[in-house]
């Protein structure tokens, strides 16, 4: 029976939800270096800043914007997803967004929903052009790059802090190498403790960040908040980004599809 | 005496590839027992626990968790 490391943890609020970075032979610095690339790449990528590279890529009206190498990684990432969850993650439903009146952090309050402007999102492959350095957006569209980006952080961030580490970016979780005895990093899953061991894990629901009858996860179908049957979805997959997705896509699909879908996508689930 | 040798060659070419053909359908049968992908395996066998959905990809602890999944 191997002998249990030392973990060493860090805990910290970023990205409006709670954050932490778990290491064994990790130091201190490390985990706060960890934290200090969340924060610094948080407000490149928010929707909430008129100063983020995303808020850039929003408002260019059709232009070409330069972008960094992580705005293009991501960007990828969201094509990519679009295509894993057969359109149902898509980053172009910010305008919907905007029309419930999620307009600024729900710290901050809510704006008046307009219903009437709420339209189904556009097929993000139609509207998204990514050249290396470069992207552009078809006017009148919007990303909003949310959970995806949790996942996509938490995959890179476990990988930065070294061969056996975990990073939990707001539920959104990657695991890597063997953990503190061998057996993997023991992790929460829906009333479990699962083992995992270069996996991620991430749950989708409707259950937090709701307001006025209202939740933050929309259908692009229809741009509305989701109404599928299923209120969260906790699945293990590969990486914390894809563990989004497929969360995220199952939640969408409603409780007729969803376990279908988890058992081609996901070593493990739960939904309710 | 070169159009028959033409069409004796075609016709035993189209014949060599049906029996070839043959030969190798019978020889790469679909099993109809072939076992399901584990994922659905388990997931139809009750590989479920409070709810939860296990495959054998990814083992049970009884352990302290360091963290969790959750809501967010």
């Amino acid at each position: 029976m191997p002998r249990d490391l030392v973990v060493e943890a860090h805990r910290f609020e970023a990205l409006g939800t709670s954050c932490s970075l778990f290491g064994v032979t990790v130091s201190r610095t490390q985990l706060l270096q960890g934290e200090f690339w969340v924060r610094e790449l948080g407000t490149r990528i928010t929707r909430f800043s008129d100063r983020s590279e995303l808020a850039q890529l929003n408002g260019a009206e059709g232009g070409w914007v330069d972008i960094s190498a992580e705005m293009e990684s991501l960007l990828r990432e969201a094509l990519r997803a679009y295509e894993l969850s057969a359109g149902l993650v898509n980053a172009a439903v910010l305008p919907s967004m905007l029309a419930i009146g999620y307009t600024r952090s729900l710290a901050a309050g809510t704006s008046v929903a307009k219903l009437e402007d709420v339209r189904p999102a556009p097929p993000l492959t139609d509207i998204l052009v990514l050249r290396p350095g470069r992207a552009r957006l078809e006017p009148g569209c919007g990303l909003d790059l949310g959970g995806i980006a949790k996942g996509w952080m938490a995959d890179r961030l476990a990988a930065r802090l070294g061969p056996n580490a975990l990073a939990n970016l707001g539920g959104d979780l990657r695991a890597i190498g063997p953990g503190p005895n061998g057996d993997g990093w023991p992790v929460g899953f829906a009333g479990v403790t699962v083992m995992l061991r270069d996996r991620g894990a991430a749950t989708s629901s409707v259950r937090r960040r709701r307001w006025a009858g209202l939740h933050h996860l929309i259908d692009p179908r229809t741009g509305l908040p989701s109404q599928s049957g299923l209120e969260e979805v906790s699945v293990v997959a590969a990486t914390g980004c894809d563990a989004e997705v497929v969360a995220k896509t199952a939640l969408l699909l409603g409780p007729g599809l969803a376990t279908a879908y988890c058992a081609a996508h996901a070593q493990a689930w739960w939904m309710s | 005496m070169r159009p028959f040798l033409l069409k004796l060659g075609a016709t035993a070419l189209t014949l060599g590839t049906t029996a070839v053909s043959a030969l190798y359908v019978t020889a790469h049968l679909k099993n109809p027992s072939a076992p399901l992908q584990p994922t659905v395996l388990a997931s139809q066998q009750g590989g479920a626990l409070n709810g939860v959905t296990i495959t054998p990809g990814v083992r049970q602890g009884d352990i302290q968790p360091v963290t969790s999944t959750y809501a967010s």
